[in-house]
This record gives structure tokens, C-alpha cells and sequence, in this order.
């Protein structure tokens, strides 16, 4: 191996070692492999649906994978509820009203930041561990979405709609929305003194404290932040698959967690990557399509999915390059 | 005299005109619902029908209580231990949407040996001393395939979308429509996902699986899918096939839109929330001494191109086509039942 590749330039070398790397490469096979049933055909639509739908994926698993690089134990479980609250409080508020569509944005803000807020007092102030307070949090979350309105499904204002379906030179706006707060979040991860301390936090707790890291304020800005992403995405959501649903974040909980994992962060904290993210949000859907378009049954997809998941980590954490 | 007292009470067990004098004698009569889930619109709908159809019994003196409680997590353990606390409640009768076939076995058999009436209903349950209120899924899905077939007689490709992988209702569903194709075998199944009975999951199946596919000129669903795969197929510009509704108001929406502008056609079918308020006087007929078969079918509620308009005045927006069932309308499933046995 180190033959062959040691007249490459150093940044080729090296570009396999990147935790990323290999969810992007099962991203490029699944991508491949669908599009050799169809001899190329699709190949247009089928990545701009990726992008879209990896998009909703990619904005929860960055906040899930900030919460996660504070180290063994941290992991945000309302997700799903957050989006879900957050996505019918907005869209009942806005009741269709094109005038209302910011203020309805600010409204889903507002829910995730309120969430947030509660999930951190929950932990700071009674020390519930985060997995239990975040879940028991999230009933409370669950079940003032039903209270508030029953899960009736209010249409988005057309402009919202057409915002969240629509593409701006050819780019999904969702992936727009989804790259921007990813160059934020790799910003904020890799090139300020927050990420580092979101980093020393998850490396070592103590030693982050001892050293003068305001540990309690990165903890409350973690959960905060993450809660008001999914806030946001509940609310894109909701605008993009023309009301909010009650189970509409079901499946986002898996989600947000499994793309932290695939995308090379260690599940243990303190060591996180941002294209990672997008590299797992992107998997997570072409896989699915590909085993749908080669017409498996579920059993076999959950089967497959799981076992290249497993391979993936396997590859990311470099038990097999030495 | 007393025999002209009997003939009044047998009269007005079926007279439809006079529901609240026939089951005098479970005045005293106190039931609970004991429901799994309530994540979504179709079972929000079915509490407030019990709600509504339990309140009216209750105020007419039908029966003293109509309760419902719903577990948290949709746990079969969780809902074991709370039909227990129903028992010790002192409940004549539990109306059961269960989480499992079988795993409430053991709680719904300590609630006969306590002399409680059981009866389940759409989440039914094996324990032989209950009663069953099922839907014929199956049925279910083959009366999609025929009708595609009545509106395409050549046939063609069709897509597929399932509910929850696992689940028996998304098997005896998919085991319907694989008939269907059977008995009308112009049509071939050229791609199938699962939609987990959620728009958006079946927007996001659709869209990664279009690609791949051919032309489709009908899509099957499963009740909750089919509005998310019309935006699928929109937003990937093609011609919109022939999709089979379940019932949803933004399904109906959309097919109303869609047949205003230009003349769309299809078929909707489901199985009404309301059918809590079945489960509801059948138990009540139950207590009532009358003899009940133990195996009942729920009737489908079919929305057709005649009756869209009808039906979509009818449902609150964003929820699911409804109708609440009334004792006469129990005492026909009954006959119905006992009639086929």
C-alpha cells in the first residue's frame, strides 16, 4: 500500500485517511450502482434528490454530532419531537400567510431554542444524564404538538413551498440552505476557539475545566444549538412535504445519530468532522434507493444497510490502514 | 304485561329510532378504551370519535363510563400493565386497539377470567375469550389492483408502496395487491418502497426509486403515502399515473385540484378512525346480553369520484375522512357476522 501510492502528492496520500473519506465513497458506489440499471439515465434527478433529501439529514446530524463530540453519554433524543413541534407550531401559525413567513421561520427558531433551553436546565439544574432527560423531554414536546393542534396538517404559504421544492441553478435551495450551515458549522468546529472547546470538552471533561474552558457555557450552546436546528428542519420539512405530521421526525432520530457515526465522528466525543455529515446524510438515501431500485426485499435491505454501515466504521476508524 | 315488556325491548333493539331506551340494562355499565398509539392524524381522529360517540352514550344513560387512556410509548408491556389497572378499576368491558396480536395475551385473558368483556379492535389480538373487530386488509389491497384494472384494461406498470417493514398490516396489504396482480396479470409491479404509512417517508422513497423506473401508470398504497408520492412524481416532471388514495384529506385535496384542472380520476379507500365507535356499541351490545360472533368485519370507507366533494366538506383539514358508527349500524356487522357463519 505505501508503495504504491508514495510517488502520489502528499494530499492524495493522505485523502483516505480522512474519517470522511469513506462515506463519501459508498455515497459515489451507491450513486453508481443505481444508475448502472438505468445505463445513466436519471442520473441528474437522482443526485438532486439526494441533495435534497440529505439536506433535512445533514442539518439535524450537525446539531446531533456537536452534541455527541461533548463525550460518552451526550446525545440529543428529542430531535424528532423538537421538529415535529417546531414544524406545526410554525405552520399554524402561519396559516398559509406568504406575510408570515419569517415570522413563522422565527416561531420554529423559537420552539428549538426553547427546547434546547429545557433540555440543558433538565440536565444542568435537576443532573439528569442527557440520554434521559432529552427522551423524557421529548414526550413532553410530542405531546404538545398533539394538544396544540391534533395533527391537522396546515398547508405552507405557496411561496415557502415553492422555496423548499424549487432549485436555484440547478442546485436543490434545501442543499443551499444544508451547505451553508454546514461551511458555518466547519467554521465554528475547526477554525474557532468555541470548537475547540466543544472538542477538549469531549476529549477530557476535567482537563477541559482545569484548563479554563467555560465547560457549562459550551454544554448549554451545544444542546441549544442542536435543538434549534432541528427546530429548523422540522419547520423546512414541514414546508417541503406540505404540512407538518406528527410522526413527520420519526425516522430522524436514527438518522441523526447513524449520520455522525457513518461520517467518521468517534461516538465516544471529542473528535468530529463536518463532511462527514453530508457524506452519511448523502448514504443514508442513495442506499435506500439503490436496494429499492434493485427491487430487495426489506429484510434484505436492513440486512445490507446495517452490514455496510458496519463496514464503513470499520474502515473510518483505521483498524484496516496501517 | 310482562310479556308485552319483553316484546318492547325486542322491538327496540332494532328500531333505529329509539338507540337510548334498547340497552337500559347497561346503564351501570362503565368501558375503557385501551389504546397503543396516538402519533398520528388517523388516531387522533379515533380518540375523538370515542370521545364523541362516548360522551353522547354517557349522557343518554346508555353506559356510565366510556374512558379512554392511551399508552405513551406504544409498548405492548406498557399496555399490558395498563389494561391490569383497568381490571382493578373495575371495568365491565375493555375495547382494545392493541400494540401486538399477541403479546397482551396474557393481560386480555386475566381480564375474562375477571368476568370482563374484551373487544379488539384494528390492532386485534389472538386470546380466543376476546372478540375481534378486524379489517380485511387483504381486501384490502386487491380491490386497488381491480379497480386499476376496471380504469386500465391493457394493464401496465405499477408501483408499489408499502407501509412499515415488519408490521402485519403492511404484509396482509402487500399479500392483497400480489393477488391482485395475480388475478389480472397485465399489470406487473416494477418497483416497490416503503413509505412507513407517512407522506414525507414516501416522498423520499419515491424520489430515490423514480429514477430507476420506467414509465408507471398506477400506484398502489397502503392509506397515508399517496399524497407524498404524487409530489414525488411531480417534482420529477412525469406523467402522473393513477394513485390509489387512503382516505386523507390532502389526498382528497389534491385529487380534487387535480380534477378540477384536468379531469383526474381515482379511488380512495380506507378504513374510518370511527371505527372505535363500532367497537364501542359492540361491546356495549356485548354486556347487553346479546349473542355477538366473536369474529367481525369493519366496513371499508371508499371515497369515489362521485362522492370527493362530499367527503372532503366533510373532514377538518389535514385530518382523515370519517364517519362515527351508530348501534344500528353495530347491530348490522353483527347480523352481517352472523349471518356469513
Amino acid at each position: 500500500m505505501a508503495d504504491a501510492t508514495a510517488d502520489r502528492p502528499s494530499a492524495v496520500l493522505s485523502i483516505h485517511r480522512r474519517p470522511w473519506f469513506w462515506a463519501w465513497v459508498a455515497s459515489a458506489v451507491a450513486f453508481v450502482a443505481t444508475l448502472m440499471l438505468t445505463e445513466g439515465r436519471g442520473g441528474g434527478d437522482l443526485l438532486s434528490a439526494a441533495l435534497t433529501f440529505a439536506s433535512f439529514s445533514a442539518i439535524v446530524g450537525i446539531g446531533q454530532m456537536f452534541v455527541i463530540t461533548l463525550g460518552p453519554g451526550n446525545v440529543d433524543l428529542s430531535i424528532p419531537a423538537t421538529m415535529t413541534l417546531a414544524g406545526t407550531l410554525s405552520l399554524k401559525f402561519m396559516d398559509g400567510a406568504t406575510g408570515l413567513i419569517l415570522p413563522g421561520l422565527a416561531v420554529a427558531l423559537g420552539v428549538g431554542l426553547g427546547a434546547g433551553v429545557t433540555n440543558y436546565l433538565l440536565i444542568r439544574v435537576l443532573r439528569i444524564p442527557p440520554i434521559i432527560a432529552t427522551l423524557s423531554a421529548s414526550f413532553l414536546y410530542q405531546s404538545l404538538a398533539i394538544w396544540s393542534n391534533r395533527g391537522l396538517r396546515i398547508k405552507p404559504p405557496a411561496a415557502l413551498s415553492d422555496f423548499t421544492t424549487g432549485a436555484t441553478l440547478g442546485v436543490p435551495n434545501l442543499a443551499l440552505v444544508g451547505l451553508g450551515i454546514a461551511l458555518a458549522a466547519w467554521l465554528l468546529l475547526e477554525r474557532s476557539t468555541f470548537g475547540r472547546w466543544i472538542s477538549a470538552f469531549g476529549q477530557n471533561e476535567r482537563a477541559a475545566r482545569l484548563s479554563g474552558v467555560p465547560v457549562e457555557f459550551v454544554r448549554a450552546v451545544t444542546f441549544i444549538g442542536a435543538a434549534a436546528l432541528a427546530g429548523l428542519t422540522g419547520y423546512l420539512l414541514a414546508s417541503f412535504s406540505g404540512g407538518a405530521a406528527l410522526n413527520m421526525g420519526q425516522e430522524y432520530l436514527l438518522i441523526s445519530i447513524a449520520v455522525v457515526v457513518i461520517g467518521g465522528c468517534s461516538i465516544a466525543g471529542g473528535y468530529s468532522n463536518v463532511p462527514g455529515i453530508w457524506g452519511g446524510a448523502l448514504f443514508m438515501f442513495l442506499i435506500v434507493s439503490m436496494l429499492n431500485s434493485y427491487g430487495l426485499g426489506a429484510g434484505v435491505r436492513l440486512i445490507v444497510t446495517g452490514a455496510i454501515i458496519i463496514a464503513i466504521v470499520a474502515a473510518a476508524s483505521g483498524k484496516e490502514s496501517t | 304485561m310482562k310479556r308485552n315488556i319483553k316484546l318492547f325491548g325486542a322491538a327496540a333493539l332494532v328500531t333505529a329510532a329509539l338507540p337510548a331506551v334498547a340497552p337500559a340494562q347497561t346503564g351501570d355499565a362503565r368501558i375503557a378504551l385501551s389504546n397503543n398509539y396516538a402519533g398520528n392524524s388517523w388516531r387522533q381522529a379515533m380518540l375523538e370519535s370515542w370521545e364523541k360517540a362516548g360522551t353522547q352514550a354517557v349522557e343518554e344513560g346508555v353506559v356510565a363510563a366510556a374512558d379512554a387512556f392511551t399508552t405513551s410509548e406504544n409498548q405492548a408491556t406498557e399496555q399490558a400493565a395498563q389494561i391490569q389497572n383497568m381490571i382493578l378499576q373495575g371495568y365491565d368491558a375493555i375495547v382494545v386497539n392493541a400494540a401486538s396480536p399477541t403479546a397482551l395475551n396474557g393481560a386480555i385473558a386475566e381480564a375474562c377470567d375477571a368476568g370482563i368483556t374484551v373487544v379488539s379492535f384494528d390492532g386485534i389480538v389472538t386470546e380466543p375469550c376476546a372478540w375481534r373487530i378486524a379489517v380485511d386488509f387483504k381486501e384490502m389491497g386487491r380491490q386497488q389492483v381491480e379497480y386499476l384494472a376496471s380504469r386500465l384494461p391493457d394493464g401496465g406498470n405499477l408501483l408499489e408502496i408499502r407501509g412499515l417493514a415488519g408490521v402485519f398490516v403492511d404484509d396482509e396489504i402487500h399479500a392483497g395487491i400480489q393477488q391482485g396482480v395475480e388475478e389480472y396479470p397485465q399489470f406487473e409491479i416494477v418497483g416497490s418502497v416503503h413509505g412507513d404509512w407517512a407522506q414525507d417517508v414516501a416522498q423520499k422513497a419515491v424520489a430515490g426509486v423514480l429514477p430507476s423506473l420506467p414509465e408507471i401508470d398506477g400506484v398502489v398504497t397502503q392509506g397515508g403515502d399517496g399524497y407524498g408520492a404524487a409530489q414525488a412524481i411531480d417534482a420529477a416532471g412525469r406523467d402522473m399515473p393513477i394513485i390509489v388514495m387512503g382516505n386523507r384529506q390532502d389526498e382528497m385535496q389534491w385529487w380534487a385540484e387535480q380534477r378540477d384542472a384536468n379531469g383526474y380520476e381515482t379511488l380512495s379507500l380506507s378504513i374510518a378512525p370511527g371505527v372505535s365507535t363500532l367497537a364501542l356499541w359492540v361491546a356495549q351490545q356485548i354486556l347487553a346480553g346479546n349473542e355477538v360472533p366473536k369474529d367481525l368485519t369493519v366496513p371499508f370507507l371508499v371515497v369515489t369520484q362521485d362522492t370527493l366533494d362530499e367527503a372532503l366538506a366533510a373532514t377538518p383539514e389535514g385530518s382523515v375522512a370519517n364517519v362515527e358508527y351508530s348501534l344500528e349500524d353495530a347491530q348490522a356487522v353483527i347480523e352481517d357476522a352472523k349471518a356469513a357463519e
